[in-house]
């Protein structure tokens, strides 16, 4: 006589198949994720990135061009000019970490309106920030 | 004093690898005194974890800047509720408090369930030995909190940014989950390896896989509200890998949850329980390794020290030591029923489970992706808010719907007839809720409206299991109905009490979908006199104030709120500037409105001292309140469902005891 299939095998292998198309539409509409990187990686990026780094002074700031400041590699020397034009959170100032998406245009890398943020204090970091 | 806290720490490491060492030797050769030492050392261990901690709260308490740590984390300054949140403020002393609470639960599982499990227990104490040894070792070798140095004047103080109430509970509280996570994962390990795979170690750490997923909740609620009201961007969850190195437990924990109930029942799921419980014991790991190797690009600082690596080798032991225990002990495993149809409790359950599981794998996925990516292309991709939102709606809200279906459809089987009847009022209600809601202009946002009428069936469902429960109690046993309702819980603590989370979970749902979909957001610049208009409130500008306050400089900005063209109050948003950390902080304007359970967010983004205008943003969140509110219910159905049961302790009893007798040598 024939074994008969049990349904939880036939539930969790659909399930599975499921995910897995549901994962792959996703994947085909909105693509991979968007790079992550600091101002030394930036070179031959033309697409939309989410810059990191720390914000090098003096930071200038205007009603027309909103704020213009650098940010440079966490851990090296490479910087690169970033305007943004909208009103950064409190706690943004000359040390801090940052992270702001955008694109490079004519070597001055030009934030989305709403998309710096600066890192929280941690519950957790050796010393406060 | 740092020198006593070292000792203890060693001591307490000793004592640990005497247990975890030990207690396998005696359990492999069935040494029953030898077994006894090693569980009495593991008691011991928590001693030793205690005087670690107490001198290390001590020096915090006396500002006893000798300790390097304690100089890093506080000031004279700081008030004495924050001064002792210090201990979890940093690395060393966070990890000492997982130590802490890691021995208190070992000892307090292994005590309690010592004659009621013996032989379970006998391969427990190795299992949390070893685990008590790992992060004993991390404090003696890698991150002690007892280093010294020669005193400085004052400390570093606190970030000002968590000097706020809901800190000092939200880490303790992660901490009470992440930590109480690995008992039922020793009981398992202990299940497989004393070959005793039947339904005893689930039973035995139900409480405390319930509690340790209700502090996760709770914990994740704080940290959200402090979100909310302290970072001042009108949010509450960024999906942040700190924030999803939280949920992923709790995801996996929830499908926990549901699933022993299968087990229980019907002795099916024995695989996949241990898997879930593996997977939600690597995940608490997973996540505290996250929140300190800085592998990630998050919102949140991570310190970079050397702790990852540690982290890493140790969740990758244990993931390899227990799938192959599991994979060694597949024959144990089997389960004794199969799934007789798809249209039945244990089914739903199953569906739940799969859902569950989906969510929280995505989200891990999500969470990995930068570091995957940058191991196959060279460079780091994230994914942000839309894909977790994708995976959020496409999971959660058949999962919504799940959680009113399962508790109408009978085990083993249901009939199409039985369905019709105990679905009519929940499907009316949900149906009714849909058109009412598009009716009344609901309807810009589809998803918004199935959502409610999702929660509106849950909801209805919930109503229905309670009124019919407590009407048969109130005919069959001629009580009145109120007596009836609570006999009817107290009877059935856990069944009840998980009827109540799930209300909170429906209340969380609508807070979110409400606060997130059908939000209203203006910023404008205002001179004093202009007027911002938000949804059904006109907010005018009148001018700004400066005060000092105890450590800092408060710039506020005086604003009059107008609800259809009556004045309904005063609102003062602003910044705080604080010259001893030289940092700003937002302070939100806040006005809550429980009658229609919305808040009214008002942030001055910006104060032009050149001309006297200030950047206003303003955010009508509707329903946000009744995500606050779902926490509540939340504690009171976990408390429901925890409360100790004298009549299921006796079924129990008389389970192991038939057990014992049925189990092979």
């Amino acid at each position: 006589m024939a074994r008969k299939a049990s349904p939880a095998r036939l539930v969790i292998a659909l399930s599975v198949a499921a995910l897995l198309a549901i994962f792959l539409v996703y994947t085909a509409i909105a693509g991979g994720g968007r790079p992550v990187l600091q101002p030394g990686k930036l070179k031959g990026h033309r697409e939309k990135v989410s810059l990191g780094g720390k914000v090098v002074g003096p930071v200038r700031s205007s009603a027309k061009s909103g704020y213009r400041f650098r940010i440079r590699d966490v851990n090296g020397t490479a910087t690169i000019p970033v305007v943004y034009r909208d009103t950064p959170p409190p706690q943004f100032k000359v040390g801090r970490e940052i992270s702001v998406d955008g694109r490079v245009r004519n070597g001055v890398f030009v934030g989305d309106r709403g998309t710096l943020v600066t890192k929280c204090p941690s519950k957790y970091s050796s010393k406060p920030s | 004093m740092p020198e006593l806290g070292r000792a203890a720490l060693v001591l307490c490491l000793g004592l640990s690898l005497y247990a975890a060492a030990a207690g396998a030797f005696a359990a492999r050769t069935r040494r029953r005194r030898l077994a006894a030492s090693a569980a009495n050392a593991l008691y011991a261990s928590f001693g030793a974890a205690v005087i670690a901690s107490l001198v290390l709260a001590a020096a915090l308490l006396r500002h006893d800047f000798t300790f390097s740590y304690v100089a890093g984390h506080t000031s004279r300054e700081l008030p004495v509720a924050y001064t002792l949140s210090a201990f979890w403020g940093g690395q060393e002393g966070s990890l000492l408090l997982w130590l802490l609470i890691l021995t208190a639960y070992a000892a307090a599982a292994c005590a309690l369930n010592r004659r009621r499990a013996p032989d379970l227990v006998l391969w427990v104490v190795p299992v949390l030995g070893g685990v008590a040894s790992f992060f004993s070792f991390l404090l003696v070798v890698v991150a002690s909190p007892f280093g010294t140095q020669p005193p400085p004047l004052d400390g570093s103080g606190l970030n000002p940014a968590l000097q706020n109430p809901y800190m000092l509970a939200h880490p303790p509280m992660l901490y009470l989950g992440y930590v109480g996570l690995t008992v039922p994962f020793a009981f398992a390990m202990g299940a497989l390896l004393s070959r005793r795979a039947d339904e005893r170690w689930i039973v035995a750490t139900r409480r405390w896989t319930l509690g340790a997923w209700a502090f996760l909740g709770v914990g994740q609620l704080l940290g959200a509200h402090w979100a909310y009201v302290e970072v001042g961007w009108g949010g509450y969850y960024a999906w942040d890998p700190v924030e999803n190195a939280a949920l992923m437990p709790w995801l996996a924990a929830t499908a926990f949850l549901h699933s022993v109930m299968v087990q229980e029942k019907k002795g099916m799921l024995k695989v996949w329980n241990v898997l879930l419980v593996i997977l939600a014991f690597g995940l608490s790991l997973f996540g505290t390794f996250l929140t300190r190797s800085g592998i990630l690009s998050s919102i949140h600082s991570f310190t970079e020290g050397s702790i990852g690596p540690w982290f890493v080798g140790f969740i990758a032991v244990v993931t390899a030591f227990s799938l192959a225990l599991v994979f060694v002990r597949l024959p144990l495993l089997r389960a004794r029923t199969k799934l007789e149809s798809p249209i039945s409790r244990e089914a739903t359950f199953l569906y739940n489970n799969l859902l569950l599981v989906a969510l929280c794998l995505t989200i891990l996925w999500g969470v990995i992706f930068p570091i995957l990516s940058e191991a196959v292309r060279g460079e780091a991709s994230a994914v942000r808010g839309p894909y977790y939102n994708f995976f959020l709606r496409s999971f959660g809200l058949p999962l919504l719907l799940l959680m009113g279906i399962g508790p109408l459809i009978a085990w083993r089987r249901s009939s199409l007839r039985a369905l019709r009847r105990t679905f009519a009022w929940p499907a009316a209600t949900a149906v009714a809720t849909g058109v009412i809601l598009l009716a009344t202009g609901a309807g810009s946002s589809l998803l918004g409206v199935v959502a409610y009428s999702f929660s509106a069936f849950v909801l209805a469902s919930i109503v229905v299991e309670f009124a019919l429960g407590a009407s048969a109690r109130s005919s069959l046993a001629g009580e009145s109905w109120p007596v009836a309702l609570a006999s009817l819980v107290a009877r059935n603590r856990r069944r009840y009490g998980g009827y109540v989370v799930h209300a909170a979970v429906v209340l969380l749902a609508v807070g979110i979908a409400g606060s997130s979909i059908y939000d209203t957001v203006r910023e404008k610049t205002l001179r004093p006199g202009q007027t911002l208009q938000v949804g059904r409130y006109a907010v005018t500008y009148r001018n700004s104030v400066e005060r000092r306050a105890a450590n800092a400089q408060e710039f506020r900005a005086l604003v009059d709120v107008r609800r259809g063209g009556q004045l309904i109050g005063r609102m003062q948003p602003g910044r705080n500037w604080y010259p001893a950390e030289q940092q700003a902080s937002s302070e939100m304007a806040i006005r809550r409105d429980w009658t229609r359970a919305e808040d009214l967010d008002l942030i001055v983004q910006r104060f032009n001292s050149s001309d006297g205008s200030i950047e206003l943003k303003a955010l009508v969140k509707p329903l946000v309140n009744l995500i606050w509110l779902s926490g509540l219910l939340f504690i009171g159905g976990a408390l429901i469902a925890l409360w100790p049961d004298a009549r299921e302790q006796r079924r129990l009893a008389a389970r192991y005891a038939d057990s014992s007798v049925a189990a092979p040598a």
